[in-house]
């Protein structure tokens, strides 16, 4: 079984390699031919032209940039390669390779089994049975993971076996836990909130406090939709726990939980900056992984160090060349013309949202989280402020957008996780995943138009007016 | 070349070690400094870690610089492949090749723009504000880094046009349940582009 489902085979159409040539050429030749292509339609053009090529988005970005430069602006070359050596020089954005690594000594620290089994011992008896554990141990191991995919290869690994032995059918469970392992990124701490609070100037803390409601809700409706299904169904249940094996279970995953507050409550309280909370997670995490737990030998560490580092290189290099992709979008003043034509057209706040959520579900379909917000939210945000929409409220939106993007083809990498853990193709689990898909739809449109649920808990706190 | 491999990726896993403590001493300092225990008090007081954050930047830009490289060896670099993966692999493999030279050129670009940054500036004495190292040092990752990326998309691209395989962290060759061998940005999703064998890499 492979996860490769949508290689094309041997005989398949070789017409839509020519798409991204000719979306290249035909506005540069309309160009120098004298027709009065306006300069965003050619950045976008090269963008997405060099994109659809399938090379990397952070090489697409640059070059991209680069090519601009040389041959149709004034703008010094030098200041914009400045951008390229001094772009990811902020503190803030260290917190993604901080949470990636302390993410990592959690997925195989024995952090994520102990947490199941407290969900398990407290949920497991109603309809759901481990399916609702699911959930619920998706939302805690959320609250100390910063990525979606993570949480699902956490908790999935262990989880879906299990149910497939109890008797669930494998879609249920695969169904279950590519939806809930997205709360990953609602739930702080979130990498693809740092990369929002980074391409916008948010604060990192308050959008972290923002995310727990919107965060909590979805869990609510997610774990509603299992209960549901599971019920009209009638699928296997556990025993019912005792309140002393509860007690044991949730002493058994304290020092995990203990985590949720060292990070959240190290934030709100001003003891720890967002990134020094990030690494004193990483740290925490290793020392419960190794001494505590011992579910993890010091011998796998180095391991860990590289591939935390490889994949936040990954990522950072996505954000220098992303950075230096806004610097010349600001230097066009493309957002500010696009902000303006809005307003123009008498484009409301009802339905400028409108427009971005699909703009944002349609590149879910073909970009991975972190770029989809890192390219679209410089674009954005400007139109959105002028419109009054609160930072915070757009930056949960878009987050909560990008989860409904990692849970559908072609490119979830929930999905892909998911197929990896249970074999399952692509296909296949597309079909499972639905019903809750459609949940998270519901519960998007919820966050788009309901910004009380998103700011309520920030204003009562008193970070944000 | 095996030398050069293993000093790479010991190096971006140590800065990445080493930056998560330095930085959680650094806490741990400002916090320990504050309590007043005699003697201790005054000692910790003495030592001076406003550095730490500076350090912990450039540490980090270091990290990303040489990981990109090792990034391109490991094929994790995210690209939208959703169209070229549905193309017919001999079409496709034209694609991957123009990326991965594509790649070379834009490394090797930023890599001479680096250079000549790096040139101007040594002969300034523009120095970092808490560590008052020589900013020129600080950014002598940015052609090292940028050069050894661009020798690791050629060699990728030379592997690629012989063989039509590219490297993969493949989560379909791992037999069994093994969480460490998921790697959600290093599967063969439509992130990422599929070899140019007649196979497309399935088993």
């Amino acid at each position: 079984m492979s996860t490769l489902a949508h290689v094309a085979p041997v005989g398949a159409p070789r017409w839509p390699a020519l798409i991204p040539p000719l979306m290249i050429a035909i506005p540069l030749a309309l160009k120098s031919a004298g027709f009065p292509v306006a300069n965003p339609w050619i950045i976008f053009a090269l963008l997405f032209g060099l994109m659809l090529t399938g090379m990397p988005i952070s090489i697409s970005l640059g070059l991209t940039v680069l090519t601009y430069l040389f041959t149709m602006t004034t703008v010094p070359i030098e200041s914009v390669a400045l951008k390229l050596f001094t772009g990811i020089e902020k503190f803030e954005i260290m917190a993604i390779p901080f949470f990636i690594l302390a993410g990592n000594f959690l997925t195989h620290g024995g952090v994520a089994r102990r947490m199941i089994a407290f969900a398990s011992s407290m949920v497991g008896h109603w309809a759901g049975g481990l399916g609702l554990a699911g959930v619920m141990a998706c939302a805690l191991f959320a609250a100390v993971s910063g990525s979606s995919p993570a949480t699902v290869v956490a908790i999935g690994s262990i989880i879906l076996p299990a149910m497939v032995k109890q008797g669930f059918p494998p879609r249920f469970g695969a169904g279950v836990i590519t939806t809930s392992g997205a709360l990953g990124i609602l739930i702080p701490p979130s990498i693809v909130m740092v990369m929002y609070a980074v391409a916008t100037n948010t604060s990192v803390g308050a959008l972290f406090i923002a995310g727990i409601v919107p965060g909590l809700v979805l869990a609510t409706f997610l774990g509603a939709t299992t209960w549901w299904i599971a019920r009209k169904n009638n699928f296997p249940r556990q025993p019912k726990a005792t309140w002393p094996q509860r007690w044991r279970a949730f002493r058994e995953s304290a020092w995990g939980l203990l985590l949720v507050i060292v990070v959240i409550g190290g934030i709100y309280t001003g003891v720890f900056t967002p990134t020094e909370a990030a690494a004193m997670s990483a740290v925490y995490a290793f020392f419960v992984a190794v001494f505590v737990y011992k579910d993890m030998t010091i011998a796998k560490v180095p391991k860990i160090l590289l591939d935390s580092a490889n994949m936040s290189a990954m990522l950072l290099y996505i954000i220098t060349n992303a950075v230096m992709f806004s610097y010349l979008m600001t230097s066009e003043q493309i957002p500010q013309e696009l902000a303006a034509w809005m307003l123009d057209k008498g484009l409301g706040v009802v339905a400028f949202l409108l427009f971005v959520n699909i703009v944002l579900l349609l590149a879910g379909n073909v970009m991975e989280p972190s770029s989809i917000v890192l390219i679209m939210a410089p674009i954005l945000f400007p139109v959105a402020m002028k419109l009054g929409i609160d930072p915070i409220h757009f930056g949960i939106m878009m987050v909560v957008n990008m989860e409904v993007g990692m849970c559908h083809p072609p490119v979830g990498l929930n999905l892909y996780v998911a197929s990896g853990i249970t074999k399952m193709g692509i296909t296949e689990l597309t079909v499972a995943v639905w019903p809750w898909l459609l949940t998270m739809l519901v519960f998007l449109v919820i966050v788009t138009y309901w910004p009380t649920l998103t700011l309520v808990l920030p204003q009562a706190l008193g970070i944000i007016k | 070349m095996k030398f050069l491999d293993h000093l790479e990726e010991w190096l971006i896993a140590f800065l990445m070690g080493a930056a998560t403590l330095l930085i959680f001493v650094a806490v741990v300092h400002r916090y320990a400094a504050g309590l007043p225990i005699p003697g201790v008090q005054d000692a910790l007081l003495k030592i001076d870690l406003t550095w730490a954050q500076e350090l912990c930047i450039y540490m980090f830009v270091w990290m990303a610089k040489f990981g990109a490289a090792y990034g391109v060896r490991t094929g994790i670099h995210v690209g939208v492949d959703v169209m070229i993966n549905r193309l017919p692999p001999d079409t496709r493999k034209l694609y991957v090749l123009f990326g991965l030279l594509a790649g070379a050129t834009f490394t090797a670009i930023v890599g001479t723009l680096g250079a000549t940054f790096v040139w101007d500036i040594a002969h300034t004495d523009s120095v970092s504000p808490d560590l008052e190292l020589p900013k020129w040092i600080a950014y002598l990752c940015i052609p090292l880094g940028s050069y050894l990326m661009c020798f690791r998309f050629l060699q990728v691209a030379w592997t690629f046009a012989r063989t039509g395989e590219l490297p993969h962290h493949d989560v379909a060759h791992v037999e069994g349940i093994e969480t460490s061998d998921i790697n959600p940005y290093g599967m063969a999703d439509n992130l990422h582009p599929a070899d140019a064998t007649p196979s497309g890499g399935r088993k």
